[in-house]
């Protein structure tokens, strides 16, 4: 039986401290962050943040919350660059409104205003010399 | 895209990065019967680390409280925090992300949301506030990233009138 798998070996880097300001989109703003700063590709480490209303994608649901001050509980995700360097996000989590309803799922982008902050540790992610993705 | 209108005149850029050094982090257990945030600094602290990226992978809860966001009905700022929701437990912490760094007036803040789930098994989730979160027997499991050459601290931001953790780059 054959398995469908592809992997990529490679490390972990410098680590990027970042804050978004309000009203900025959390995706499109993490793009352009990685964009200006060329870095290619990251894995979020530690996120904490507000969001003014949240939408979130889940299979093909999707959620809409509205805020303002929903809290970012939890972010995971990555950024990875295109062959031509531009990078795109795919950022998922969890949220608290304030009725302290959570929800969880992809956020969508251009959909997430930043309320307060968001403070962002991402580290580079340094795929392997020579390598590459393998299937 | 819904945006609001801070108090105070935007501020430039609007996305600030500054480089930290590549570190190894480091895995740490908490006992139980401490605070989660306080017991998470002052361990960090006896290792030196006083700047971290902070993950809480597992910890098991006797009681805690939370804060949700609300508008702030006076208008000083576009949101602020309601009241606390007191959780008794067993509440098991399901994911939490954290960012260390020299608070307002210079002590070590840990700036921590969570999510959690209560004994009846319902969700729950928002900002921590230290001193509020106490571990039952089965303590706290957390990765700190050491933030090194840069790193997070507060400093008041005209912008939305609060004290936010700012990037800096860190001298020697």
């Amino acid at each position: 039986m054959s398995i469908a798998a592809s992997f990529e070996a490679g490390s972990l880097g410098r680590i990027a401290v970042v804050r978004i300001r309000p009203n900025e989109d959390l995706v499109t703003a993490v793009e352009a962050a990685c964009r200006e700063h060329r870095l290619a590709h990251a894995i979020v480490r530690s996120a904490v943040g507000s969001l003014v209303d949240a939408v979130l994608e889940a299979g093909d649901r999707t959620l809409e919350v509205a805020g303002p001050g929903i809290e970012i509980l939890t972010l995971a995700g990555e950024v990875r660059s295109d062959k031509v360097g531009v990078p795109e996000a795919d950022l998922r989590g969890t949220i608290a409104d304030g009725k302290a309803q959570v929800y969880g799922g992809r956020f969508r982008r251009g959909a997430n205003p930043i309320c307060i902050t968001l403070e962002l540790v991402l580290q580079e992610w340094l795929p392997a010399v020579g390598a590459s993705r393998e299937t | 895209m819904r945006t609001l209108t801070q108090p105070g005149a935007p501020l430039q850029p609007r996305r600030l990065l500054e480089w930290a050094a590549p570190a190894t982090d480091l895995r740490l257990c908490l006992a139980g019967g401490q605070d989660l945030l306080c017991g998470l600094v002052a361990a960090l602290a006896e290792r030196g680390l006083r700047h971290a990226a902070v993950q809480v992978i597992a910890a098991e809860i006797a009681r805690m409280a939370y804060l949700t966001g609300a508008e702030d009905p006076s208008g000083a700022r576009v949101a602020t925090y309601g009241p606390p929701t007191w959780l008794d437990g067993p509440v098991t912490l399901i994911g939490a992300n954290g960012i260390l760094g020299p608070g307002p007036d210079g002590d070590s803040l840990l700036h921590c949301h969570a999510v959690v789930v209560d004994a009846a098994g319902r969700l729950h989730g928002g900002h921590l506030p230290p001193g509020d979160v106490l571990l039952a027997s089965g303590g706290a499991v957390a990765l700190a990233t050491p933030l090194r050459e840069a790193a997070f601290a507060a400093a008041y931001d005209s912008e939305t009138n609060y004290p936010l953790f700012q990037p800096q780059r860190l001298t020697a």
